[in-house]
């Protein structure tokens, strides 16, 4: 009985919004070409495969390539560089949207907070490795860094070949380039709270950093779960041409990342079936943690992506 | 409203026209590809005639930025004339090989391997594995005999053992290494300048590199010289490497014989020795401290500024950078060869590496029906025919070169008019041609630098030793992809010379490169050189 009215209640639904469905078709045959279909590729990860005889023919090895990769005695280092450099990703490059979307709010001329916005998020159009020369010259000996060292009597330091100084040169381009774009959505979640709530805040007598604390910031809160369970779920995908154009063999221990590994050992050997294994990995890791972490949030505050 | 309107109507224009102009590009781009996709059908210029018919073939070879061959270019016409052959090569970004790479493989994996190819990094051995390049050893003769005669049997019988299916058979055309290419290079006008000899003892060869640092030799009151250096991975500097009896080819260590055993070169105790000492030099500031930042682009761009004292390339690639150093400050420098340093206990025992047998040049696909087979081994043929070099180097004119009195003389290199070429007598060509073809293009002003070329390429001949390791399939690298692209190599030497690893940590370097495979590979090596040798 009830299979029956759903399956009415579907059909019904279609013939009254029929526009909306047919204007949905693109999308869906694009997620279907480009991304279901795609999908039954990755068995390779479970074979030995060679170009010359396709997915048909490739002889099966199981998990012989995952075996590989554990076994591989790099493993232990990228793997615990790909947490590392994603455990700052989903922390601090994370937070600092929303702090400068909470300070540019503050912003009362209009015009102001319109340029500075837009300045902000210009850098998000540059490609990655438009950004990794501009940070190798500005570290470079006669680059503005050095420069401003020699003023105060320093010797030059050469910042791109210091493994301490990678992971914050990463943090930084990361942050310098993505953060403007980040704030957009804040922003568009801060213009729609109600403006009477902070009228009566006003009335109350709360300044503007209590009104900021008390009122926006927990109102922003869903919409800042619901992009962070989104950054989890890309928590292993760290930007492969972030990482890749700022890497030198001097910075390997501490910024080869599984992606960087699968490219020079994978795909420019032609190992196709030993990158999809890797690739494989890293998806299921990121699955796993998204379903955690979206469990965590419902049981924390309720709110979750499903 | 009216506004609006007008705005409306502006936008929709403002889209169109960037509609047109994408869709305009695509469409050029669209017509390259149906030129370079043209693999089954053939050129239909009216001519019936079997033997006149041009054939096109795809050809890859490495492109460092020229632009790319299409059908009924200049390029295209000049070969086709030249070779009857109908040349297309497309660009495919080089980047040190591995653009190249990635771009040659995803054509493979989707069936579209072009006509004729460069193989790179070892790949031609799963190829020919795999069937999908033609086995030449018969073809060859028939079809493409000069180029059969031009190479000597006995670097046929090399490529024959090497044959990765084990048969014998010859899957790829070798380039010939009849003479050495890469010297040690110093500014003989600053030694001069400061009143030095030629260094040949280690003891003078750090004076030497001293005295450029702090005596301005380039005389412009700024202490800006940069007396040696090289190139990212420590590649480039291999001056400061053979002093100790190092095999190294263009910076990347090779295998030679090492107390008495065929072994890789970099986990040798001679190679503990040199690291000690180039991380002296790094330390002191007589290297380069951006060496292992520097690209090809930005290391030649130092040499060209007058600001380096010695650097490791080609001996007759002098000219290049004398015209540059000419163009740039106005300075008619010299640039000779660096003798081969005596390292203190390494006397006599340093040499520039050599090999006889080059690097696979070419292979063909089987992929391709017989008309195109046998355009591709004519294509072969024809660029085997010593005759035909000088035309091929002078290139296109107006493009390439230009007349002069009745003479061609080459242009400058100019990658965004230049199209790119083949370079047969690059791979091929005996110093003797190499000598004739520089001095060739030299006209009445220029000609000292291309005697400079000369003498270099001439005078280095005698620090040069063929390494045991001349010939080593590669093969042996087969699994331990990192072992094959140095990794490990670049992480230590580099870490190690820049002193943010001590020396001491040398020897877990060699621990490491054994156990992640280095011992499987050295037993393959040994075992192929018990074989061979």
């Amino acid at each position: 009985m009830n299979k029956e009215t759903s399956s009415k209640g579907l059909l019904s639904n279609v013939r009254r919004y029929w526009p909306l469905y047919i204007m949905s078709i693109p999308g869906i045959v694009f997620f279907i070409i480009f991304k279901f279909i795609p999908m039954g590729g990755t068995v390779i990860a479970f074979q030995e495969y060679s170009v010359f005889k396709g997915i048909l023919h490739s002889e099966w090895v199981g998990f012989k390539n995952f075996e590989i990769l554990f076994r591989s005695p790099d493993f232990y280092r990228i793997f615990t560089n790909t947490l590392i450099l994603g455990f700052l990703k989903i922390t601090i490059m994370f937070a600092v949207p929303i702090i400068l979307a909470l300070l540019l709010n503050e912003i009362r001329r209009a015009v102001l907070k319109k340029t500075i916005q837009t300045a902000l998020y210009i850098p998000h159009f540059l490609s990655w490795v438009i950004i990794a020369g501009i940070t190798f010259e500005i570290f470079s000996l006669s680059g503005i860094f050095n420069t401003i060292r020699e003023w105060f009597g320093l010797d030059p330091v050469l910042l791109m070949q210091q493994e301490s100084a990678f992971r914050w040169i990463y943090v930084f381009t990361g942050i310098w380039r993505d953060a403007g774009w980040g704030t957009i959505v804040y922003l568009a979640a801060i213009s729609s709270i109600d403006a009477q709530i902070y009228e009566a805040a006003v009335i109350d007598g709360a300044s503007r950093f209590k009104q900021m604390v008390y009122i926006t910031l927990p109102l922003l809160l869903p919409t800042i779960l619901v992009l962070f369970l989104l950054e989890v779920g890309n928590f292993m995908e760290l930007g492969f041409d972030h990482v890749y154009t700022l890497l030198t063999p001097m910075t390997y221990s501490v910024g080869d990342i599984i992606d960087t590994y699968v490219y020079r050992t994978g795909i420019q050997e032609a190992r196709y079936s030993y990158a999809t294994a890797i690739g494989l990995f890293q998806a299921i890791i990121g699955f796993i943690l998204v379903m955690i972490f979206n469990k965590l949030s419902n049981k924390v505050s309720g709110e979750g992506l499903w | 409203m009216f506004r609006r309107k007008t705005l409306l109507v502006m936008m929709c224009l403002v889209i169109v026209v960037g509609l047109i102009a994408a869709c305009s590009s695509n469409s050029s781009n669209s017509s390259s590809k149906n030129a370079t996709s043209s693999n089954g059908s053939s050129n239909t210029s009216g001519q019936t005639d079997a033997a006149d018919k041009i054939v096109d073939i795809e050809v890859w070879n490495g492109n460092t930025g020229f632009k790319a061959v299409e059908k009924g270019s200049p390029m295209y016409n000049f070969l086709a004339e030249l070779l009857g052959v109908g040349f297309i090569s497309p660009y495919v970004e080089w980047n040190g090989g591995t653009d190249y790479l990635n771009a040659l493989n995803a054509r493979i994996a989707a069936g579209e391997m072009p006509n004729v190819f460069l193989p790179y990094n070892g790949n031609e051995a799963e190829l020919a594995r795999n069937g999908a390049i033609a086995d030449l050893t018969d073809l060859l003769p028939l079809y493409a005999p000069k180029l059969w005669e031009l190479i000597p049997e006995e670097v046929w019988n090399i490529v024959k053992a090497n044959d990765p299916t084990g048969q014998g058979r010859i899957y790829w055309v070798p380039g010939i290494k009849s003479y050495e290419k890469t010297t040690g290079l110093i500014r003989k006008d600053w030694l001069d300048a400061l009143g030095l000899e030629m260094p040949t003892t280690q003891e003078e060869y750090v004076n030497v590199l001293r005295a450029f640092k702090e005596q301005d030799p380039n005389g412009n009151g700024v202490a800006d010289e940069i007396p040696t250096g090289g190139r990212e991975n420590a590649r480039w500097m291999d001056h400061l490497f053979n002093q100790y009896g190092i095999a190294m080819v263009e910076g990347f260590p090779d295998w030679d014989i090492y107390d008495g055993e065929l072994t890789f070169s970099a986990v040798s105790s001679n190679m503990k020795d040199a690291l000690a000492f180039i991380a002296q030099l790094y330390k002191e500031g007589l290297m380069d401290q951006e060496t292992f930042l520097n690209d090809k682009a930005t290391w030649d761009g130092k040499i060209d500024s007058n600001l380096v004292g010695n650097y490791f390339h080609w001996g007759q690639g002098a000219y290049e950078h004398l015209e540059k150093l000419e163009l740039g400050s106005g300075v008619k420098a010299e640039i000779t060869v660096l003798p081969v340093i005596e390292a203190p206990g390494y006397e006599g025992k340093g040499f520039i590496t050599t090999k006889q047998l080059g690097n696979p040049e070419w292979v063909v696909s089987a992929q391709q029906d017989e008309e195109h087979l046998i355009a591709s081994l004519k294509f072969l043929n024809e660029i085997a025919d010593e005759s035909k070099w000088y035309d091929i180097y002078m290139g296109v004119e107006g493009m390439h070169h230009e007349v002069v009195d009745g003479k061609k003389v080459k242009l400058p290199e100019d990658k965004s008019t230049q199209q790119n070429s083949v370079s047969p007598f690059y791979q091929w060509g005996s110093m003797e041609f190499q000598e004739q073809m520089l001095l060739d293009s030299a006209s009445e002003e220029n000609k000292w630098r291309y005697d400079q070329s000369v003498q270099n390429m001439k005078e280095l001949q005698q620090y040069v030793k063929v390494i045991a390791g001349d010939g080593l399939p590669s093969s042996i690298y087969d699994g331990y992809p990192d072992i094959k692209n140095n990794t490990l190599w670049y992480e230590y030497a580099t870490k190690i010379i820049i002193g943010t690893y001590s020396i001491d940590k040398f020897d877990e370097f060699v621990e490491k490169w054994y156990k992640s495979g280095g011992n499987v590979v050295t037993e393959r090596a040994r075992e192929w050189y018990a074989k061979v040798k």
